[in-house]
């Protein structure tokens, strides 16, 4: 019998020894069940023969200790010099890789499994982006400047595990299936004119790396449901729950992104995990609370806000599948400088004593207690290092509702932290046929950039990596590639440590150029150009909006060798918390630069029948022209014209014509006023026909 | 000399009488009319080149082969060959007569309960019946069965022994008689003194046990042949064909879903990948020839039904009627159609376990009888089915804001698992009692670990067949009437072919099944179908760019249009002329003649 069980259940072998145990007991409850069973046949559902099945029970109990899938999100608020709002949300789902991975999830959102699944993907990211990161207001030494400020549009890249000749192929398909999965037209970046292989000036370089961007893509709330679909929770519970679309959509910048990794948690694991990170950045205006006197100082002052007065809601409670979720409130150096500096001035007044972690302190009150603060770690201690308060949510005494507001009492300025050089990119150049595109970096002051003795600097150099691509349609000269530094034109070869062109080619690939500058360290400002003529599409290669122009994809400026990292002095819990552990990984400060628009000639798109018609009518007239003449008596005319005479009104008239050009040189030199009259005549009939033209046509 | 001044008399004569408007002297020039006859024939002649000049491509398609398969289909339906065999032990010795009387007693009463219409997909009018009586003694056989059944084989078989054991010993005994092609059908008849027990195997054979009459035995056979063995064991005559639940490309996705109406009463998991592994994979290689399947799951969250239940204090639940059920499934929040593995036009079935939050826990589903339904679940045809699963005690424990997720224990997941087998079942229309109740009375049916008999498998694989055959017809035949009503549409080479290969799969599926071959006729037929909607699918047909005739007009008349006008009215002219002058000329003549005669 067990024999015959094993060819019924074959694949109870793989289960182990567990279930070859119960195999005996299994048999018993095959043969014994079926005749309890009988069940009346009135009631319509069924419970019938499927009890046999009952001695798998004790195989199901006996499992693998396995990994879980892990959700966490996050929200970290920080005040922006510009009287703006920063939010950033994240959200963090993590999935082992075993055998039934892309089948059976319980956190991990089926639809993303199922795509790293099937195109074998390593790493992909997906950016969703409305507005433009102002890196000098906002920052651009910051993780989060590096990693979510992303240009406008849509932005992909994606890594392969697939070999080097089907990686084309899988970014295809992978284009198609986004594109439905986020109802957004990324399918268009499957046509090889739009997408590039980037090889030495992209973070994660690799082969099997496509990248490619839609700077036109219009993000609204039908590319949030999808996204928010992928969380456990959507936006029914948690920090999510603060999404409410008009609050967000009425913001400076709005970028949402999703993210994927493969991660080895531990050393052992013998696959990696697969992180889906889904960040969602939003800048946003808080209303202000105006005070009623409006005298300068009040002015001055940050307006105050509260997290219902930002997104309209509250944190209720929070997502009861997250392992942890916490709302961070963070404190730039510079404003944490500040505050140290009104604190001394205050000290002179009034002698309380302020604390370290300025929970308490005379420019601003925070409406709860934070759980823990956090101190970033800095090399140096002339600089004040940034504050973290951590806000853990459902753990606070509050209950369930958590509403963190932010009162500013005094007015403080500060500045947040720049770039080492701030990126512009230009066209120059007029007209419809050539141009320039100029890329320039600037320094952004004197004291900030790198932290580099003077003895240094004469050999110090900073590397700078650029990434440019270019439509095919827009035909750039590389030979034309001249470098400035400190508006001096430099050679080439001296400023240029590594390059990477590979040229467009007509309808086919765009063109891309990556390299490597090294500029010395204390660089003022450095200006590359490039000249390039405007081709010409064809007709069906227009988008429906071609007088508008063409967008060339933004340049994407790294410093790879400056980071943008935050250790903290806590080191504890780190790993559970991914926002705060991703800013302690190594992100080089990354640099998007603006979109350009490149005007190009466009037709009349009428045109080609216009020419048909045009064509045709000419060469009808010819046709009927020739077959007159070759048809035409003209002795026989003549002949007919004497013997008869005057007879239609048509004739009449052309006679008429006739006789007075016969005329005509009598008249002129005899009388001069017959032929003014006739001319004036003339003139006024003519005018008449092209006013009653006028009136009619118009 | 004088002839020359006649001459001249004779013209001075004339020229009096001759009027040039009405008359010439010369005849008239043919230059110029063929001149413009030549061009406006040049003219015609060209219309054809340019015709052919414009044309479009067009794959020619076979539309005769294409409407004489739907007249095919329509008019005969699809009939497999089904073969019974009856074999009585313990009835003494027969004689050929009796035999064949019993035998044509059996045939008889199959055609009386066989419905009159002939149904697609079934054996109703193409049956063959063989009866075999075994005794100690002797052996006698009737009807054409070519795996004729080794006499006294049977006897090796123990009929107390429990059902099971009987089954896979029959199977073991009649399996060897099964040729490849055609599948017999068999019961078994044992006279001994006994209650009569009557068994439908999980097999191709049942049996009857116990103190029964040969007239008796007769009845019930004819009933289980046509009833079980035939109709897939359905009570009701209902054929379920167009409503298999397969995918056109032959493809379904079992998408399993546990929805916690509201995690933050309580969260529950399952274990759905051991689930695959123990019990469904069975049952997915059993249904292998009829579909490719695959399986997955995911639990949802935040999932509220959006039909409205009441409290019923009798009951001590929340009940939701059968009247709620169009409204239960959520589809603004039930995010359950998500699957990549679904490409194109594979079939989803959504089974989904509806787990009730704290606020309308427990919940039950009141059938139209007022009773509660035993299993808490429905099926939607073509769509899938759903199960209630309230947890054990409807308690959330309040101390905590952060919730454990807990598990379905496996006995409740054995449940939900009999019940999604069941709803499966149902969607592929097969009934899930396990008692066949008959006019002669109830037979007990064995339970296959698969999930399916084989009995069941050769039914639905007979209806598949079908339905898939009458699907490619309907598909091809409204391809042809869409391609021919666009005489400008773009026929790619590939549609042609596409057309060609389902065509060829159909008459492959066709002649598989009058051989009898039921699973090959439903690869075969699957095959068609799919072809057929590739080829009716095709992109290049979806898109709008056909060249119209409209189109064509508008780029061409702006040339032909005039160029036309003047060649044929210069013809015209020409012509209206040359017959003008011709008068003159002959009126000349006459005239000149009259003179000189």
């Amino acid at each position: 019998m067990p024999k015959e069980i094993l060819e019924y259940w074959p694949h109870l072998s793989a289960i182990g020894v567990g279930a070859s145990v119960t195999l005996p007991g299994l048999g018993g409850d095959i043969h014994g069940q079926y005749i309890n069973m009988s069940l009346d046949p009135i009631d319509w559902p069924m419970n019938g023969p499927f009890s046999s099945t009952l001695g798998i029970r004790s195989a199901l109990n006996c499992g693998l200790s396995k990994v879980e899938e892990k959700f966490t999100e996050e929200l970290l608020l920080k005040p922006l010099p510009d009287r703006k709002v920063l939010a950033h949300f994240h959200f963090e789902s993590t999935a082992p890789r075993t055998q039934y991975y892309g089948r059976h999830h319980h956190l991990f959102p089926k639809a993303i499994a199922q795509l790293v699944q099937k195109f074998s993907i390593r790493e992909m990211e997906l950016s969703f982006t409305q507005g433009r990161w102002e890196y000098e207001s906002w920052g651009g030494y910051d993780p989060i400047s590096s990693s979510s400020a992303k240009p406008p549009g849509v932005e992909l890249w994606a890594v392969f595990d697939v070999p080097v000749d089907q990686v084309d192929a899988s970014w295809k398909n992978l284009t198609h299936s986004l594109s439905g999965l986020f109802c957004a037209s990324i399918n268009f970046l499957e046509s090889s004119t739009t997408y590039s292989a980037p090889e030495l000036a992209f973070h994660p370089a690799s082969v099997n790396l496509r990248y490619g961007t839609l700077p036109r893509e219009a993000v609204c709330t039908e590319n949030l449901t999808p996204w928010l679909k992928l969380l456990p929770c959507r936006d029914k519970s948690g920090i999510s729950s603060l999404l409410d679309r008009p609050s967000i959509y009425r913001g400076f910048y709005h970028s949402q992104r999703l993210r994927l990794r493969h991660v080895k948690i531990r050393a052992d694991a013998p696959d990696s995990d697969t992180v889906l990170e889904q960040t969602l950045t939003v800048v946003l205006q808080p209303n202000g609370i105006r005070s009623k006197e409006s005298h300068s100082s009040k002015r001055k002052l940050h307006p105050t806000w509260s997290m219902s007065s930002l997104f309209g809601r509250k944190i209720e409670g929070r997502c009861a599948l997250a392992k942890s979720s916490n709302v961070y409130l963070q404190l730039e150096r510079d404003l944490v400088a500040e505050m140290k500096r009104l604190k001394e001035k205050r000290k002179i007044f009034d002698i309380s004593v302020l604390n370290e972690d300025l929970i308490e302190n005379p420019a601003f009150e925070i409406s709860i207690k934070p759980d823990l603060v956090l101190r970033e770690v800095l090399s140096s201690q002339t600089e004040s290092s940034s504050l973290t308060y951590e806000y853990s949510i459902g753990k606070s005494a509050s209950p369930n509702t958590f509403d963190l507001s932010f009162t500013w009492k005094s007015p403080v300025a500060w500045s947040c932290r720049k770039p080492p050089l701030r990126a512009s990119r230009f066209l120059m150049g007029s007209g419809n046929e050539r141009g320039t595109i100029a890329i320039s970096l600037r320094s952004m002051g004197p004291d900030e950039g790198l932290n580099v003795s003077d003895m240094d600097k004469e050999r110090c150099v900073l590397p700078v990596n650029i990434f440019q691509v270019v439509p095919w349609y827009i035909k750039v000269y590389f030979h034309t590639l001249k470098v400035f530094i400190d508006e001096k034109p430099m050679s080439v070869l001296d400023a240029v440590e590594k390059i990477h062109i590979s040229p467009s080619e007509d309808k086919v690939s765009p063109g891309v150029m990556e390299m490597v500058l090294k500029l010395p360290c204390g660089v003022k400002s450095a200006t590359i150009t490039l000249e390039f003529d405007k081709g010409f599409l064809h007709i069906d290669e227009y988008p429906p909006d071609a007088n508008q122009g063409f967008d060339i994809p933004s340049a994407i400026i790294t410093f790879p060798n400056i980071e943008a990292s935050i250790y903290f002095d806590q080191e504890i819990t780190l790993k559970d918390l991914p926002l705060l552990s991703s800013f302690q990984e190594k992100n080089p400060i990354r640099y998007y630069t603006e979109v350009l628009l490149v005007p190009l000639t466009t037709p009349d798109f009428s045109m080609p029948y216009n020419v048909i018609t045009i064509t045709c009518t000419v060469f009808a007239l010819y046709f009927g022209s020739l077959l007159n003449v070759l048809r035409r008596r003209v002795s026989e005319e003549e002949r007919l014209h004497n013997a008869k005479g005057k007879s239609g009104p048509l004739s009449r008239l052309i006679a008429k014509l006739r006789r007075s050009k016969e005329i005509q040189p009598q008249s002129t030199t005899t009388s001069s006023s017959l032929f003014s009259s006739k001319l004036i005549l003339k003139i006024i009939m003519v005018a008449a026909i092209a006013i009653c033209w006028q009136y009619l046509s118009g | 000399m004088a002839e020359t001044s006649e001459i001249s008399e004779q013209k001075a004569e004339l020229e009096k009488g001759f009027d040039p408007n009405t008359m010439r002297k010369t005849k008239p020039g043919v230059k110029r009319l063929a001149l413009t006859l030549s061009v406006l024939f040049s003219f015609l002649l060209g219309f054809p080149f340019l015709w052919k000049s414009i044309e479009i491509y067009r794959a020619p398609l076979p539309f005769k082969d294409i409407d004489s398969l739907s007249e095919r289909i329509t008019s005969n339906p699809l009939q497999f060959p089904c073969g019974f065999q009856a074999i009585f032990v313990g009835f003494g010795s027969k004689t050929y007569e009796e035999l064949s009387r019993l035998e044509y007693s059996i045939f008889n009463r199959m055609t009386g309960l066989t419905s009159k219409r002939t149904q697609c997909g079934s054996c109703s009018s193409n049956f063959s019946v063989s009866v075999t009586f075994d005794s100690d003694s002797s052996c006698t056989q009737k009807g054409h069965n070519p795996a004729s059944y080794h006499c006294g084989e049977i006897k090796n078989v123990d009929f107390n022994a429990d059902d099971e054991v009987v089954d896979d010993e029959l199977e073991f005994v009649l399996g060897r008689s099964y040729s490849k092609g055609k599948k017999w059908y068999t019961v078994i008849v044992v006279n001994r003194d006994k209650m009569i027990k009557v068994a439908i195997g999980k097999y191709r054979h049942a049996w009857i046990v116990g103190s029964v009459s040969e007239e008796e035995a007769a009845l019930r056979i004819s009933e289980i042949f046509t009833k079980v063995f035939m109709n897939g064991g359905n009570e009701e005559d209902v054929i379920h064909g167009e409503f298999m639940p397969v995918g056109a490309d032959g493809k379904i996705v079992l998408s399993f879903n546990l929805l916690n109406a509201d995690p933050q009463d309580w969260i529950y998991d399952w274990d759905f990948d051991r689930i695959e592994e123990t019990m469904l994979s069975p049952v997915l290689e059993a249904l292998g020839h009829i579909a490719n399947i695959s399986v997955e799951s995911q639990v949802l969250y935040h999932t509220p039904k959006s039909s409205f239940s009441h409290w019923d204090d009798e009951r001590g639940a929340h009940i939701f009627s059968v009247g709620d059920l169009p409204f239960f499934v959520n589809s603004n929040e039930w995010h359950l159609d998500t699957s990549v593995a679904a490409g194109g036009r594979s079939k989803i079935l959504h089974f989904a376990v509806y787990i009730p939050s704290a606020k309308e826990c427990p919940l039950l589903l009141q059938v139209p009888d007022g009773d509660i339904s035993e299993t808490n679940g429905f099926i939607s045809p073509m769509w899938g089915g759903i199960i209630v699963w309230s947890p054990p005690n409807c308690s959330r424990d309040t101390e905590s804001n952060y919730q454990t997720r807990r598990k379905i224990s496996s006995h409740d997941l054995q449940m939900i698992y009999e019940v999604f087998m069941g709803q499966l079942r149902q969607l592929f229309g097969l009934t899930s009692h396990n008692l066949f109740i008959g006019r002669s009375g109830g037979a007990i049916k064995l339970a296959s670990e698969k999930g399916f008999t084989e009995w069941e498998l050769d039914f639905l694989s007979r209806q598949h067949a079908c339905s898939n055959l009458h699907s490619c017809s309907t598909t091809l035949s409204s391809l042809s009437r869409l391609v021919q009503s666009l005489p400008r549409m773009i026929i790619m080479e590939e549609i042609g072919k596409q057309v060609e290969f389902s065509l060829e799969a159909a008459k492959q599926a066709e002649s598989d099944a009058s051989l009898g071959i039921f699973y090959s006729s439903a690869g075969s037929s699957r095959q068609a179908r799919s072809l057929a909607e590739d080829a009716f699918f095709h992109p290049s047909i979806m898109s709008v760019s056909y060249y119209s005739f409209e189109h064509c007009f508008a780029v061409y008349s702006p040339f032909f249009l005039p160029v036309s006008l003047h060649v044929i009215l210069a013809a015209l002219r020409e012509w209206k002329r040359y017959k003008q002058e011709k008068t003159k000329y002959l009126t000349w003549v006459t005239k000149s003649n009259a003179a000189a005669s």
